[in-house]
């Protein structure tokens, strides 16, 4: 395995291997008669799904909707995570101040305040943001927190002893040192944020991806809810994986106990 | 001069006093101001009481809904859903965890499926749940399952793979056999790994119920949330998020503290 | 037997008056004493190694001279002048090197100056300048973390160095090297420090370090931490490898080992009840 073509890709192949392997026998199994259509569909009907949403442009339609919503609420909270994360990071009141509500919201079911988000913000699409928004923000104001209060004393120290100021400590130390921490919530968040914007969507939207999942699943037409619903996945999976590349790129400037 | 001066002593003396409290009473002071304003505005007309409620109200219909006999069937209802489903999670998500982290060759060709899936907001599986097993309780112990057993997967998976490469080996050095390995020291030492990805589905699961409950359902906590936010009655609503959010809080408060115990005895 | 250069003060550079560092413990519920009653007197321009096993407090010294750590009791007087903080006139290297791991070889070393505000030179010439000192010409723009233990140890004393400190305090720079390492910067650190004798501070527990380097050494006990004895070290400079197989220098290493076990047999009798 090591020898062929660099150690890295073997993953990658296995993964693709893997990914053939399971669409060949999901083929096989519904047209052999071993598992029920109505339930999993198969490939061939997925594809078949998508391109006809694609030519017709419903497929775009919806996507333009979701990315939307999911850009503004996404967008919002790392424009507000951050900073909150940054200011509790650094005085310790704010943190203890700030804690109870952010447990609040990381914990509680938020889709429940539809209704009232409803009646706050009007119907659809800005529901939909706000959902997206409150899921996503908690995530990356904790996980900046962490970065900020987690830098290794030793660098603090090291600073110090040159004479850094309080400032020269947050700008030139803290800052930098909290950036894997800061990624890695972002990465987290961009999961909730798009799991905001897909569940606000099922309970009341007009248009998105989410509702077009909702949409089928009430005419039980699983074919086209699970073409919608692995355009979420790969979504998904496209803004974890991008993140996660920032991430590995941002790995080095981890502040382990021996830097 | 030996002993510490005086002033050093008292000062540390306070310092301690202070310090844990000092968090407790930051938050319970913002938690207290928050409740004021929010029940003062609608008195002062600043705010209107059908949009925001008021902590008062949200007692009042706590108070009544309690009494109402539907609530505690409701409670019944999510209870199990959520019992069921997150069983199933921890008794297949950890020996299929510990299976894949155990073997390497496994866990390549599944890993990309399962980061797949961990990549996917778990609840927009929720239609494509309820079109397979309808609006009973079935399909909301299906979410809580699937809501739960993703974490729990990755972290006992991460947990096994994380036992120390220095201890396995000295366990082979005795001649302990494969089996003697994995149970003497690969489990108990990635038993904190598997304790925080409980921790982890707990909430995802109790959340997972809940919304399934709020999609369709005939009965259950997620239902009357439903039903009272059709019906604009805000205080009900409130009172049934926050007894959730209290669940999820003392659940997870719970398994923490296990999890610390673990961490603690494993050193 | 205790030797103490009772110099003027005009002469010491470093005034170490009945020091002593305290660290409060708040899990324990208690303060633990680092330092306890430190005197010592340290002369412009000599090497001073500071020698006792762990948990004696010489590290706590170190960084009370350095002013990183504030004196519970006594003071340190710098050139006359009490110790109340960092200050430019002393410059630290760590034993974990505490290297910016977003900032490249050459970064590292302007750090210093970034943070004392230097002006006048250009902050990049003189760190390079510093950067080819130690040795590491060709790794300006490398990252720490692609770098093996030495030459991120030589970074941060390039980095020290670089802001001309007047005092060098050196809290077990090599204590992360293997051996062989340790060896080769001691000798170079010598080097270095030869080409502009600045008053040097370096704290390690080894006994052939400490003797290598210095023109004194501090050997230090614990329980509590104190100061037990100081001895000059006649041994001509440079010192090589051959230094170290000479009558003297292993006379020396008896006489401080001596003093350790003495010290270590006193603390189990303090806790072994004598009846």
């Amino acid at each position: 395995m090591k020898g062929i073509a660099g150690w890295k890709s073997a993953p990658v192949l296995l993964g693709a291997v893997s990914f053939a392997a399971i669409l060949l026998v999901w083929e096989s199994a519904v047209r052999l008669g071993w598992a029920n259509p109505f339930f999993i569909s198969q490939p061939s009907a997925i594809a078949a799904s998508l391109s006809r949403s694609a030519r017709s442009g419903e497929l775009w339609h919806n996507l333009a909707v979701s990315l939307r919503e999911f850009a503004i609420g996404y967008g919002l909270s790392v424009a507000v995570g951050i900073p909150a994360g940054a200011v509790a990071g650094r005085f310790r009141t704010v943190e203890y101040a700030l804690d109870p509500f952010l447990w609040f919201l990381y914990s509680a079911p938020l889709i429940a305040f539809y209704p009232i988000f409803v009646l706050w913000f009007g119907l659809g699409v800005p529901t939909v943001i706000v959902i997206a928004f409150l899921l996503s923000v908690t995530q990356i104001a904790a996980s900046t927190l962490s970065g900020f209060q987690n830098v290794n004393p030793g660098l603090l120290r090291a600073a110090r002893s040159f004479g850094a100021t309080e400032r020269d400590l947050l700008w030139k130390v803290v800052l930098p040192a909290s950036v894997p921490m800061v990624i890695a919530g972002l990465r987290l968040g961009v999961g909730r944020a798009l799991m905001g914007v897909v569940v606000g969507e099922l309970f009341g939207a007009t248009a998105g991806l989410g509702y077009s999942i909702a949409y089928y699943g009430a005419l039980l037409k699983t074919t086209d809810m699970i073409a919608s619903l692995l355009v979420v996945v790969v979504l998904g999976v496209l803004c974890t994986q991008g993140l996660s590349a920032l991430e590995a790129r941002f790995d080095s400037w981890r502040t382990g106990p021996d830097s | 001069m030996s002993a510490p001066p005086l002033s050093l002593k008292i000062n540390t003396m306070v310092r301690s006093i202070f310090s844990s409290n000092y968090r407790v009473l930051v938050s319970t002071v913002t938690v207290m101001a928050f409740l004021t304003i929010w029940e003062i505005a609608p008195r002062a007309g600043m705010a209107d009481a059908t949009y925001t409620s008021q902590p008062s109200r949200v007692i009042a219909a706590g108070l009544e809904i309690v009494r109402t006999g539907g609530f505690v069937r409701d409670v019944y209802a999510s209870l199990s859903e959520f019992t069921i489903g997150f069983a199933l999670a921890i008794g297949i998500g950890v020996p299929l965890g510990l299976l894949l982290g155990r073997f390497l060759v496994l866990r390549y060709l599944l890993d990309p499926p399962i980061m797949a899936i961990y990549a996917t907001p778990h609840l927009a599986l929720l239609p494509i749940i309820v079109v397979w097993l309808g609006i009973g309780m079935q399909s909301k112990i299906a979410v809580a399952f699937v809501g739960g057993i993703i974490p729990i997967l990755v972290n006992t998976m991460a947990g096994v793979r994380g036992v120390e490469r220095s201890w396995v080996v000295a366990a082979r050095s005795f001649c302990a056999g494969e089996w003697d390995v994995f149970v003497k020291v690969i489990l108990p030492a990635s038993l904190v790994s598997v304790v925080m990805g409980i921790r982890l589905g707990l909430s995802r699961a109790v959340l997972g119920v809940v919304v399934a409950e709020m999609y369709q359902s005939q009965a259950g906590i997620g239902n009357e949330i439903m039903r009272y936010g059709s019906e604009f009655r805000s205080d009900y609503l409130l009172f049934d998020v926050l007894l959730v959010s209290l669940f999820g809080f003392a659940a997870t408060s719970a398994v923490r503290a296990l999890e610390e115990k673990l961490w603690t005895a494993g050193k | 037997m205790m030797e103490q250069h009772h110099g003027s003060l005009a002469a010491s550079h470093i005034r170490v008056e009945g020091l002593t560092v305290s660290y409060e413990n708040p899990k324990a519920g208690g303060t633990f004493i680092a330092v306890s009653n430190a005197n010592l007197d340290i002369a412009r321009g000599t090497f001073v190694t500071i020698v006792g096993p762990s948990g004696c407090g010489k590290s706590s010294l170190l960084l009370a001279i350095a002013g990183l750590v504030p004196p519970a009791g006594g003071s340190v007087l710098v050139n006359g002048k009490p110790v109340s903080g960092p200050g430019r006139d002393r410059a630290v290297v760590f034993q974990d090197f505490a290297l910016m791991p977003w900032r490249t070889v050459l970064d590292n070393v302007r750090f210093g100056l970034e943070l004392q505000r230097w002006s006048g030179e250009d902050l990049t010439v003189r760190a390079r300048r510093f950067v080819e000192l130690v040795g590491l010409k060709g790794f300006e723009h490398y990252h720490p973390h692609q770098l093996s233990g030495g030459m991120r140890q030589r970074v941060g004393i390039a980095r020290a160095l670089a802001v001309d400190p007047e005092i060098l305090l050196l809290d077990e720079p090599f204590g992360s090297l293997d051996a062989q390492t340790r060896d080769e910067m001691g000798s170079e650190l010598l080097t270095i420090w030869e080409q502009n004798k600045k008053t040097a501070v370096f704290v390690t527990h080894g006994i052939d370090e400490a003797i290598f380097l210095a023109d004194r050494i501090v050997v230090m006990a614990k329980n509590p931490g104190r100061i037990t004895e100081i001895i000059t070290v006649d041994l001509p400079r440079p010192r090589t490898i051959e230094t170290m197989d000479s009558k003297l220098f292993i006379e020396y290493r008896r006489r401080i080992r001596e003093c350790l076990m003495r010290e270590a047999r006193n603390e189990r009798a303090a806790i072994v009840p004598q009846n």
